[in-house]
């Protein structure tokens, strides 16, 4: 039997590494990588290699299931889509299109998302379309458009070794985009500085010539105070600031007082600070990379925003080797913002409440589009439980485990009159569904994936769909039919490209053929650019004049208190990705984290009688989880940290729901907890067996 | 036997013949010549994901892998040389065994250094070494090849192909070709000094430590080198209820892969799993068991290895370590 080879990209974060996928069968046996992959070049990270086990048939949903009172009974295709249409129907007479709403996935695919806002929008009225990078960079978008005028990552994974000086500000690369961090490791070894700003003790900030770990949720108060230093000592790039900035003097103004107090506040000492804004001003050339540390606070956008002063101060933009660069964490969750899977943005970032822009997609699609503005996944929660919205449908995300505060979203998810899920496996989310459709995995589908740089690479199919499985387009527009809409009538996926093609400016030239000839292609690809833009904002930017904001610090929304008397932040594993439901089915990387755990300094420890790998409780004001304790001075005393992806202990049992004002991000990097040691011996309890206690019974 | 070469217009030809008996791998059209691919053929013998029996409740079912006759075609010395390892340490592995017997290795000399290989320093190339291959190919030129019979099982698998005896000047050619392949290689006195350094348990331990924090336990290394057999088994229970025991490829890198049942761990430390991983490679103990070092020079783990501890900047630390020691 010979080995079939299929050229794809890898299905986990936002590196968008080359991977060959080997099937025989009908089955896939191995991955390879790719040697000539411009960004992988040869490497993948552990997940990568281990991502034949994620899509297994072992415990694949191979047919549509319906809800009964005796538990899920499989179904057909048809009789699962007549009763999701007819379901929307009834809502849609009832309640009004306002009442339903899609939350898609930004591990599918641009043709996945790009349909799924086309159903949302032109069939079923609504805005209401959101997904997970709520929880990641929607803080990104926000602070990133109003200071720059687009908000994805400005330059490129090759400029890491093009600079002369790398500073990642709350981002764990090694282990969440491993191969970025393994450039960021090399480009240091061959002398780029490297200055890692981190409550933990990373990776990086082990290797790095300097590591700040500042106080969690105090990065404005950093940010402002390196930024008078580089003002006060005229470190500042003039003739940037004069040719394409506004807000110097607001700006100027605004940081008048940074410096007072902003030791305690940071935990970090002036000459540090001093020294920092001194090697980041004075590098020729120098690049933020930068992660959830920046995003996950009520103060999100407002920090996003201050790096976006730092850097255009210094004139650290426009140029080969610098850049302001969020580092994005699935797949496609640069695809699925670019496809306008939000409610405020049509694909390309053309805003719903711009009368021409609806004008524009309303023509194309020859049909009315909605006018109101569109619900956010936690907008749509919070509607739910306030008898406003009733019929949800949702594909490639678990927000029962990864969306902070659970208890409240299993209230919402359970309070549905509908959800159809659309899953691989059997997720916690999808266990609460009234229909499950089976979905096609990144193996089994052909489409387009953006990665963080704006890459624009195609996936091509390597395997038939598993069973019944469809291809995430390829049902909605089979709900559609169902609703008597033909919208979404392609006849294959590059069809749906090309219909991208001609509403999205960004990605107007581009094509599947152009896209493997140069292994992908970055945005903006028009015709004045034609084979894409690896560097933003060269000469101009989209807004004209760049902005410079001022912005104060936020302090984060709990504090630690006597009865709560840790500070918990999140954190991520090289091992495990999101959820854990591909990763957790490698019995290599299961094995090498298997029980979920709380990192926590040995002198905390000590102090709470609580030893390496014993089991402890962790319990916050919304709940109550048990876990193992791994004693580490990676975090300093007073700061605790867990991982997302455990759906035994979930973190968002503990994690605060406070929002970002304008983004809605909620504050998953700070939350007050107490942790305690439990019987010497005994086991960690998983959240089920626990879940009938209350938080009180347990303290 | 006696070596017997022969003369080839092209290797499409030897191919082509092949094909009407044996599965050829790669499938792919004419062989890389002075390059190996970035995955070894490893994987055609030793599968990375592999059924070793079930049981029903009631009875074991060994799962014996059944592969038609199939030819590795244009293998470079390197693999060869890890397959001959992989043939010791798997002498009494059915299941590899299996798969071994069915095998005809045809290999193909290199005539320049690739990017990272450094098998002259350690024996493994770039000459076809004889005892490793079944048929071995040799370009001359654009038109004209050599084809060298080693055993029984090669020049059988000629019948049937009409070939032409070679003379002695293109044999003393290969031979002098190899040679003057040998001598383009680049320095390797980091890998001579860090291979002593190693074996005199020179390398401080912090060193170790250090390369231990670039190790992000990607098992990319163990996946790629052609010698590492380390496996795990899983039980997975069938469809219809049946217990299936599988082995996959593991890697020693990971942490969990020492760590015990009550979670002590011997090697919890990364540097105490690089190190381990690097004496496996060139530990003259190792040497003396299986006649080589566990190396084979093809450097793809400094291609693959995200944390830049491949095999070169491994040596060039370790080398340099030592001459600041001295």
């Amino acid at each position: 039997m010979a080995t079939k080879v299929t050229t794809t990209i890898c299905p986990f974060c936002g590196v968008g590494c080359g991977m060959n996928l080997l099937t025989e069968k009908n089955r896939l046996i191995s991955v390879e990588p790719q040697i000539d992959h411009p960004i992988s070049r040869g490497q993948l990270c552990a997940k990568g290699w281990s991502s034949a086990y994620g899509i297994d048939p072992k415990d694949r949903i191979t047919h549509p299931l319906i809800r009964t009172p005796q538990g899920f009974r499989q179904t057909s295709w048809n009789k699962a889509l007549e009763t999701v249409a007819a379901r929307l129907k009834q809502i849609m007479e009832e309640t009004g299109p306002q009442a339903i709403g899609i939350i898609s996935s930004a591990r599918a695919t641009n043709e996945d998302n790009y349909a799924a806002q086309k159903l949302a929008r032109a069939v079923l009225k609504t805005n209401n379309i959101d997904h997970c990078a709520r929880i990641c960079h929607s803080p990104t978008v926000a602070g990133l458009n109003q200071t720059l005028g687009s908000g994805a990552m400005t330059n490129s994974a090759e400029d890491i070794f093009e600079t002369d000086l790398v500073l990642v500000f709350g981002a764990d690369p090694t282990e969440n985009h491993s191969i970025l961090g393994g450039h960021i490791i090399r480009a240091h070894l061959e002398g780029t500085q490297l200055i890692v700003v981190d409550p933990r003790r990373t990776r990086l900030a082990k290797l790095a010539d300097t590591h700040l770990q500042l106080k969690p949720g105090s990065n404005i108060a950093l940010l402002n105070a390196i930024i008078k230093i580089i003002l006060d000592n005229r470190w500042q790039d003039k003739k940037f600031l004069d040719q394409r900035c506004e807000g110097l003097a607001q700006l100027t103004a605004s940081v008048a007082n940074a410096l007072e107090g902003v030791e305690k506040t940071t935990g970090i000492s002036l000459p540090k600070i001093e020294a920092v804004a001194k090697a980041y001003s004075q590098s020729k050339r120098a690049m933020i990379l930068y992660g959830m540390g920046v995003t996950q606070y009520v103060s999100g956008t407002n920090n996003v925003i201050a790096l976006s002063n730092l850097a255009l101060t210094c004139g650290q933009l426009g140029r080969k080797g610098t850049g302001i660069n969020p580092l994005r964490g699935q797949n496609n969750v640069q695809g699925a913002c670019d496809m306008g899977c939000l409610p405020n943005v049509y694909p390309g970032y053309q805003k719903v409440d711009n009368p021409e822009v609806r004008a524009k997609f309303s023509q194309h699609w020859k049909t009315e589009v909605p006018e109101h503005p569109g619900l956010t996944s936690m907008g749509m929660t919070k509607a739910t439980l306030a008898g406003e919205f009733r019929g949800l449908i949702l594909f490639g995300e678990n927000p029962v485990v990864t969306d902070p505060d659970q208890n409240l979203v299993k209230r919402a998810l359970g309070k549905l009159d509908l959800l159809v899920v659309a899953e691989l496996t059997m997720t916690d989310t999808a266990r609460m569904a009234d229909i499950i459709l089976p979905a096609a995995s990144f193996a089994e589908k052909t489409g387009t994936f953006t990665n963080c740089e704006r890459r624009v690479q195609h996936v091509q199919q390597a395997l038939p769909p598993l069973g019944e499985a469809r291809t995430d387009w390829q049902w909605l527009a089979a709900i559609a039919q169902q609703l008597e809409s033909d919208q979404l009538d392609w006849p294959d996926s590059e069809a749906v490209f090309r219909e991208i093609t001609e509403l999205t400016p960004i990605y107007s030239a581009m094509n599947y053929a152009k896209m493997d000839q140069l292994h992908g292609l970055q945005w903006p690809c028009s015709p004045e650019t034609p084979e894409g833009t690896a560097i933003l904002h060269k000469d101009t930017f989209p807004i004209g004049k760049a902005r410079l904001i001022p912005v104060h610090p936020i302090p984060i929304d709990e504090n630690i208190d006597s009865k709560y008397p840790l500070l918990l932040t999140t954190n991520r594993l090289h091992f495990h990705y999101g959820c854990g439901s591909m990763t957790r089915k490698s019995p290599l990387l299961e094995r090498e984290i298997p029980t979920g755990l709380l990192f926590i300094n040995p002198a905390d420890a000590n102090e709470l009688g609580v030893t390496h790998q014993s089991a402890v409780g962790v319990g916050s004001r919304r709940g109550y989880i048990e876990t193992r304790a791994m004693l580490t001075d990676d975090l300093p005393p007073g700061l605790v940290c867990m991982p997302y992806h455990f759906h035994e202990a979930p973190s968002n049992q503990l994690t605060n729901t406070a929002q970002d004002p304008l983004t809605k991000m909620p504050e998953l990097k700070a939350c007050a907890v107490f942790v305690q040691p439990l019987e010497p011996g005994s086991f960690p309890r998983p959240i089920d067996e626990i879940s009938g206690l209350s938080v009180e019974g347990v303290k | 036997m006696k070596i017997q070469s022969f003369y080839l217009n092209h290797p499409n030809t030897l191919r082509d013949h092949l094909a009407k008996s044996y599965r050829i791998e790669p499938p792919q059209a004419a062989p890389g010549q002075n390059t190996p691919p970035l995955v070894s053929p490893k994987g055609q013998l030793f599968a990375e994901h592999e059924n070793l029996f079930t049981f029903d409740g009631e009875c074991f079912r060994e799962t014996l892998p059944n592969p038609e006759p199939f030819a590795l075609f244009g293998v470079q010395s390197c693999d060869l040389t890890a397959i001959s390892y992989q043939d010791q340490f798997f002498a009494n592995d059915p299941y590899y065994q299996a798969r071994r017997q069915q095998a005809l290795l045809i290999g193909i000399d290199c005539l320049s250094p690739c990017q990272h290989g450094f098998c002259p320093s350690v024996n493994a190339g770039p000459g076809v070494k004889h005892e490793t291959a079944d048929l071995i190919l040799h370009q001359l030129s654009t038109t004209s090849w050599l084809l060298l019979a080693c055993n029984q099982k090669g020049l059988g698998a000629l019948e049937g192909l009409s070939l032409n005896p070679a003379n002695q000047p293109e044999l003393n050619d290969r031979d002098d070709r190899i040679a003057s392949c040998i001598e383009q290689f680049s320095d390797d006195s980091h890998l001579k000094q860090g291979i002593t350094a190693i074996n005199q348990n020179q390398v401080p331990e912090d060193l170790w430590q250090q390369l231990g924090l670039q190790c992000l336990s990607c098992s990319g290394c163990t996946s790629l080198c052609p010698t590492c057999s380390c496996y795990g088994t899983w039980e997975q229970q069938e469809s219809n209820g049946d217990i299936r025991r599988q082995r996959f490829w593991d890697s020693c890198l990971y942490e969990s892969f020492q760590r015990e049942a009550s979670q002590h761990n011997p090697t919890e430390k990364a540097g105490e799993r690089v190190k381990r991983f690097w004496t496996h490679k060139f530990g003259d103990n190792f040497a003396k068991e299986f006649g080589r070092y566990g190396c084979v020079g093809c450097g793809r783990c400094e291609v693959t290895c995200p944390g830049v501890i491949g095999v070169h900047s491994v040596m060039k630390r370790i080398s340099s370590d030592a001459q600041l020691d001295n």
